[in-house]
């Protein structure tokens, strides 16, 4: 008899874009890469306490295929110093899946703040150049705009189990909303998906939480964690 | 006899068989482009009502030399897209036909609407209500369009912000637009703020703008009724 036989879990949900479709496996794999493991820490939590990728692939079943691996690889890379401009290509999460790619040359943000630091005078070179440092930690941990809300560092670190199982909660409403609804144009299915989007992002739940309130605290908590493995504080 | 080679002929593209439908459908029209009506026609077709048919007005006197009849009949052809909602068309004949002349603001406001809404290319329009901004400043659809993005982008206070200076410009001239500004920043308000008194008077004020609105009456009716909002 064969114990424990493996199980596939899987999902079908409506999607209005191409683009869409690839940015929600996305955000799945920064889910799954949140999920703390039966053995307690989750595969992030074991890269930035160890720094060692291939260590915490170890705790992969064989199962998961090598493109898998390579984009959790470069899910988990180490984040820079400067700008975390990876924040532009990451999924954003369900708040941002849907949004339509945009990169530096869309930031509006970054644009204004650059603007700011070539037209303000400095003492020297050295002091220039430790403004635009600042400068880009600011950007790190500003809310922005076309994040829906969430700061860079928030989109960086990826959502956790709760925004996991809200993120189903919301692709199934609006699968159920849109599959098999003619769209006169893929504009028209994108701004439906937003505004469905939108309008259930602020809906108060039974405790009176939101889920955008609970995405950003996750998040939040996240990035604390983060911060405590990095200094190899245990849990 | 050597046999003769035919000469293919190359055959035309969705968009040059768009052109000639339009150009047949100006033709039944009776309309005739000449150097002496090309301002009145694009007035009288594409910018018929004020304020729009002041600011096309103001871009033609500004560039008169380097417009005449054929931007006239890219202007019209334009309209006949728009009649006919053929959105993908319009994008395509703004690109097209429109490169080799100054840009007019008042063309992009319409065209963005449909990169926007019907293409989906957020930032593409984007950059075009940016430049309509500059340019027809007094106008309050792009900054209702932009308010509309910034809600649909997650940026409710940013959209609050858009959709208050769109209401500032918005009068009886606009009807459907202004009504639309007062809704959505009910909505934007009620989402934000959750003030129920602010929400009614907006959506008041959209009523007030277009009787028949049937959301903002139900937005009114669900307010008083201190119920939830869908």
């Amino acid at each position: 008899m064969v114990k424990d036989n493996p199980r596939v879990r899987t999902k079908s949900f409506w999607v209005p874009t191409e683009v869409a479709g690839e940015r929600v496996f996305w955000m799945s794999l920064e889910h799954s890469l949140n999920r703390p493991s039966k053995k307690g820490p989750s595969l992030a939590e074991i890269v930035w306490s160890t720094g060692d990728v291939e260590d915490a692939f170890l705790a992969l079943p064989p199962i998961v295929p090598a493109r898998i691996r390579r984009d959790a690889q470069r899910l988990l890379r180490p984040w820079p110093d400067g700008r975390y401009t990876d924040a532009y290509w990451r999924s954003g999460g369900i708040l941002n899946v849907f949004t339509p790619p945009w990169g530096e040359q869309e930031d509006e943000v970054w644009a204004a703040m650059l603007a700011e630091w070539q037209a303000t005078a400095f003492a020297d070179e050295n002091a220039r150049q430790e403004a635009l440092r600042a400068l880009e930690q600011r950007w790190n941990h500003t809310p922005h705009p076309f994040f829906a809300g969430l700061t860079p560092a928030q989109v960086m670190v990826g959502g956790g189990p709760q925004e996991a199982d809200l993120a189903d909660e919301f692709l199934y409403h609006l699968t159920q909303m849109h599959d098999g609804k003619p769209f006169a144009s893929v504009g028209e299915s994108l701004i439906q998906t937003l505004m469905l989007l939108r309008g259930w992002s602020c809906q108060p739940r039974a405790d009176g939480r939101t889920p955008l309130g609970l995405i950003i605290a996750e998040r939040d908590d996240l990035l604390a964690r983060r911060e405590r493995a990095l200094r190899g504080e245990a849990e | 006899m050597a046999k003769r080679k035919r000469k293919k002929s190359r055959p035309s593209s969705p968009y040059q068989r768009n052109v000639r439908q339009a150009d047949e459908a100006l033709d039944r029209q009776g309309i005739e482009i000449q150097e002496d009506n090309w301002q009145a026609l694009v007035l009288e077709w594409y910018a018929p009502k004020e304020p729009e048919r002041s600011m096309m007005a103001r871009y033609i006197a500004k560039h008169e030399h380097e417009l005449g009849v054929d931007w006239a009949r890219e202007v019209l052809r334009m309209e006949v897209y728009f009649q006919v909602g053929d959105y993908e068309q319009i994008i395509e004949h703004h690109k097209r036909a429109f490169s080799r002349y100054p840009r007019c603001a008042l063309v992009e406001m319409w065209v963005a609407e449909q990169v926007f809404r019907q293409a989906g290319d957020f930032w593409c329009a984007r950059s075009m209500y940016h430049y309509v901004i500059e340019h027809l400043p007094e106008h309050p659809k792009p900054y209702y369009e932009m308010g509309f993005m910034g809600y649909l982008l997650g940026d409710f206070t940013g959209a609050l912000d858009w959709f208050n200076q769109a209401a500032e410009r918005a009068t009886e001239a606009h009807g459907e637009i202004a009504a639309r500004v007062f809704y959505n920043r009910g909505i934007t308000r009620y989402l934000l703020e959750g003030d129920r008194k602010a929400v009614i008077a907006d959506m008041q004020e959209a009523l007030r703008y277009k009787r028949d609105y049937a959301q903002a009456k139900q937005v009114l009716r669900d307010m008083r009724d201190r119920r939830e909002m869908r």
